[in-house]
């Protein structure tokens, strides 16, 4: 027998989902399950269909087959407003803050009740500084760096249990990274991180559990410091390592 | 940004050049001046009251609405009907007092608006979400209707106002000149409007929400925000607040089947010269349309170009595409 | 042994003309039936289809002429609408301002023969040659300039700018002295051969001939590779620029194509009348082949053509009859306007595809369903296309 691990319930499960964007059968038979207090990543190759499978789960692209609970609720069906307010947030690629509002509009856009913002404030401004003193500033000003920052901040103002994080480190510069990386791992705390992250470097840094997403399916899922060993596996799924 | 600046001199130029044509085809004399300028505003405010929800609907939901024009001109007619006997709906009876009545039938106006406007975005508009070609086309289709139906009750005449009641009737002197104080008032709404709408989208959260929404509705929804009940919301004010212009306009332009058509086009082209979504741009927008149709009118007295200024706002819509279709205040404009 | 080969290679195979027919055999009875129409309507209703002798003239008078003259609206009206769907239908692009071709068209050709032509005594065969040149060049002239301005916009710019400069043709010429403003101009010396008022039945082959050719014509592009770029930029624009087409000409060919289209219909329409009037340049021409493209079906070739026949046929036979409204009797012809809207708001939400659509779509749907039971499995009935 290998080491037992006591079992950590899972608080998403997403069973063999099947997507269509238009005609295009983009998922086809993808699985993913992320433990609580886990950072897990779907990792693959461009096009593989990653960024589908967030959209999935928050119900923006909605899958025409298989289940997905949160917190052992089904979410398919749901409007991504409900399944935002159930405790996911949802942090798009290209950051998708909003330009012509504040720094402090923008987190007091995603508040829930009224006194989020006031309650997450020290944490927020503990993972993020810099937020700090760019408060006032249109989000159109802010750096990229910067505007990444404040989507994941904005993730954590209401009771998120669950993020659905999608390339936060691309294009951005090695240091900014470094600190979104620190960022994100001190806040997996927090709540759990479903990650997708093309930077192998960064993904391996930062989750505990992979998800392989290869041509709309998931053929392989693990532990992350298994596949670090695992060349072969990783040139065939990823390209070049 | 240096086009913030470009837009702000344009605004100025423009402005200006309006006012100095204004100056010379009343010869000088500042009483004729003075009723262009007021004139002008009148119908800027208007413009806005019908503008306003244009920009903001097309910002926040894409869909051009059509229908807006209609919106105005179903509250000129409401309210004309209540304030004068023997109609389908006069109030005369219930209430004698002609100064009452106006206020009233201005509130129903707008409320019977807001309905429609509700049973137009839920009803019909909220199944075509996902079929963005086929929301213009039924938005023109429901203006159509709304004409008709228009014309089934209220016949092709057009209808003046004939109801005495006391703010209509008031004048006061300047410059050798009557004024009439009703358009003052009407002036004086609309400026009120342009202020409490900016509050509202500058210091609520529904403002803040509506903004975002404008720039990015998907992410306002996946914040957890149920931002079709927001797009009800805000196509049923822009509904209201349209007929709230044709009730108040009713008294000075009464009632026919054409100023739907002509208010919306002229709408359209305050919206396009002053930027799709930008609420700034359509206020701006909405003086400098509305300041340049009445001086095309006072410079067309006398001339053979009495058709000027019917399609003063037609040639202005024009000009801007060619020029710079992306408006004073407006972002990209490019297909793809 | 080379004539046994041929002998066998040619029994084989059919020629290319009896394919053709058979593929076509329906369109084909539809044809035949339209041309022998005026009699078959004389023979029903014992009327002459060339009219009544009157001196030595022919008076239009009887139910064949009648009858003769609603299927050339409905000829007219229908090639408007085919025109329209090669923009909309098949390219995707939205105009609220087709009547300006089809009022411009025919602006041309009437201030060609009455005001060029007589004016100038170059006759008015002349008149007519120069007018129909010069009003479809114009036409295509027009649509190339609109849609080069607006069409390198965001699609609703250019319905805006259609919408805008058609409204300005409109009121400029309901108020140019030269064209008699609102009134307009009648056509008085048209030549005999042409004239419907004495020769309904040659205007009417006239009308078919044409009707028949855009028809065609508009098949043809449809099914030729322009064509396919249109529908490719109909699906998706941005698909079909990353794989380097240049949509801005294409999109400029289809709307030129349908501007003159449009203007053809536009001289029929005059020529019937043998009246100018601005009533040509208003919005019910931009309306009507919009509503009648969506409810026959957009983007399909008969859609249009069932679209006009069927509205203009039912208004025909509506227009006398009456209703029973919240207890008043109610002419049809006024509310017929209003009947159409509705019917147009309930077509665009549960029937977009109109009725050509649909059924296409229905029979689509069974067949794929009638192929799952075959082969043993469960019918899936969502079409994997939306």
């Amino acid at each position: 027998m290998t080491n037992t691990t006591p079992a950590v319930e899972n608080i998403l499960e997403v069973r063999d989902i099947h997507t269509f964007i238009g005609q295009f059968h983009i998922l086809e038979g993808v699985s993913v399950f992320v433990p609580k207090g886990s950072i897990t990543v779907l990792l693959g190759r461009n096009g593989a269909g990653k960024t589908t499978t967030l959209k999935s789960i928050m119900g923006i692209t909605p899958p025409s087959q298989g289940s997905i609970t949160f917190e052992g609720v089904p979410l398919v069906g749901k409007r991504p407003y409900t399944v935002a307010q159930m405790g996911v947030g949802y942090v798009p690629e290209h950051r998708a803050i909003f330009k012509n509002l504040t720094v402090l509009e923008n987190l007091q856009l995603s508040q829930r009740t009224g006194n989020d913002l006031a309650r997450k404030e020290e944490l927020i401004f503990e993972l993020f500084p810099d937020l700090k003193r760019l408060i006032q500033l249109p989000g159109g000003n802010l750096s990229g760096g910067q505007q990444q920052m404040l989507a994941i901040a904005r993730a954590l103002v209401p009771d998120n249990r669950l993020l659905l994080i999608d390339e936060p480190s691309e294009g951005l510069a090695p240091v900014i990274i470094e600190q979104l990386m620190s960022a994100i791992s001190r806040l997996s705390g927090q709540a759990s991180v479903l990650l997708v992250e093309q930077n192998f470097r960064v993904a391996s840094k930062l989750a505990d559990r992979f998800v392989i997403i290869d041509d709309g399916s998931s053929p392989v899922t693990g532990l992350m410091h298994d596949l670090v060993k695992d060349e072969a596996m990783i040139h065939r799924y990823l390209g070049v390592a | 940004m240096k086009s913030q600046h470009y837009s702000i001199y344009a605004i100025i130029l423009i402005i200006i050049g309006l006012l100095i044509v204004a100056y010379f085809s009343s010869n000088g004399n500042m009483g004729t001046f003075g009723i262009t300028i007021m004139s002008g505003l009148f119908q800027g405010m208007l413009l806005f009251l019908v503008a306003s929800g244009l920009s903001i609907i097309f910002g926040l939901m894409d869909i051009l609405n059509f229908a807006q024009g209609s919106y105005f001109m179903l509250g000129a007619y409401v309210a004309y009907d209540l304030q004068h006997p023997g109609g389908a709906m006069s109030l005369t009876e219930i209430i004698p007092d002609p100064n009452l009545r106006f206020p009233v039938a201005v509130i129903i106006a707008v409320l019977i608006g807001g309905l429609l406007g509700v049973i137009l975005e839920r009803g019909l508009l909220r199944p075509l979400y996902a079929r963005p070609i086929f929301q213009l086309v039924l938005t023109f289709g429901v203006s159509l209707v709304f004409l008709e139906v228009i014309k089934f009750i209220w016949t092709t005449t057009p209808y003046s106002w004939t109801e005495v009641f006391g703010v209509r009737e008031n004048f006061f002197e300047l410059f050798g000149q009557r004024f009439s104080t009703y358009r003052l008032f009407v002036i004086g709404i609309g400026a009120a409007l342009i202020i409490g709408i900016a509050l509202l989208l500058q210091r609520t959260r529904i403002g803040i929400i509506i903004r975002a929404g404008v720039e990015d509705s998907g992410m306002v929804e996946a914040l957890g925000i149920n931002v079709r009940a927001v797009f009800t919301l805000v196509f049923t004010l822009g509904c209201a607040v349209a007929a709230l212009g044709g009730a108040i306009a009713a008294p000075f332009l009464g009632a026919s089947p054409t100023i739907g058509t002509t208010f919306l086009i002229q709408a359209i082209a305050v919206v396009v010269l002053g930027g799709m979504g930008s609420y700034a741009g359509t206020a701006v927008g909405s003086v400098m349309v509305g300041l340049a149709i009445s001086v095309a009118q006072s410079a067309a007295i006398g001339t053979d170009f009495s058709a000027l200024p019917s399609i003063t706002p037609m040639l202005l819509l024009i000009v801007i595409l060619l020029i710079r279709p992306s408006g004073l205040f407006g972002g990209t404009t490019r297909s793809s | 042994m080379a004539e046994q080969r041929s002998i066998i290679d040619s029994s084989a195979r059919p020629s290319l003309l009896i394919m053709m027919l058979r593929e076509n055999w329906f369109y084909i009875l539809v044809v035949v039936l339209l041309i022998a129409f005026p009699f078959i309507v004389g023979a029903l209703t014992e009327s002459s289809p060339y009219g009544v002798p009157r001196g030595d003239r022919m008076i239009m008078r009887g139910e064949s002429v009648r009858w003769q003259s609603v299927l050339i609206e409905v000829y007219i009206l229908a090639i408007l609408t085919m025109s329209y769907n090669l923009i909309f239908g098949f390219t995707g692009v939205i105009s609220f301002g087709h009547a300006m071709f089809f009022g411009l068209g025919g602006y041309i050709l009437g201030l060609s023969v009455e005001y060029v032509a007589i004016d100038n005594g170059l006759g008015v065969g002349v008149g007519l040659l120069v007018g129909l040149v010069a009003g479809v060049l114009i036409c295509g002239l027009l649509g190339l300039l609109v849609g080069f301005v607006s069409l390198r916009l965001r699609g609703v710019y250019f319905t805006i700018f259609t919408l805008a400069i058609a409204e300005m043709f409109y009121i400029y010429f309901s108020r140019w002295r030269v064209t008699n403003a609102e009134d307009g101009f009648a056509l008085t010396d048209l030549p005999t051969w042409l004239d419907p008022t004495q020769n309904r039945l040659n205007f009417y082959y006239i009308a078919l001939i044409l009707f028949v050719f855009t028809f065609l014509f508009i098949r043809r592009i449809v099914n030729s590779p322009t064509g396919a770029v249109f529908k490719a930029i109909r699906e998706n624009e941005d698909r079909a620029q990353s794989i380097g087409y240049n949509t801005l000409r294409y999109k400029l060919i289809s709307i030129t194509i349908a501007g003159m289209l449009a203007a053809v219909a536009g001289m029929l329409q005059i020529l019937l009348n043998k009246k100018v009037g601005p009533e040509i340049l208003g919005v019910a021409y931009t309306v009507d082949p919009l509503l009648m493209t969506i409810i026959g079906g957009i983007g399909t070739f008969n859609g249009p053509v069932i679209g006009s026949a069927g509205l203009h046929l039912l208004d025909v036979f509506l227009r006398d009859s009456t209703i029973i409204v919240f207890g008043s009797v109610v002419e049809i012809s006024t509310i017929w306007n209003l009947l159409l809207g509705i019917i147009f708001i309930v077509v665009v939400i549960i029937f977009p595809h109109g009725i050509v659509g649909t059924w296409a779509r229905w029979r689509a749907r069974r067949q794929t369903a009638s192929k799952a039971l075959r082969a043993g499995r469960a019918p899936d009935t969502r079409l994997s296309q939306s």
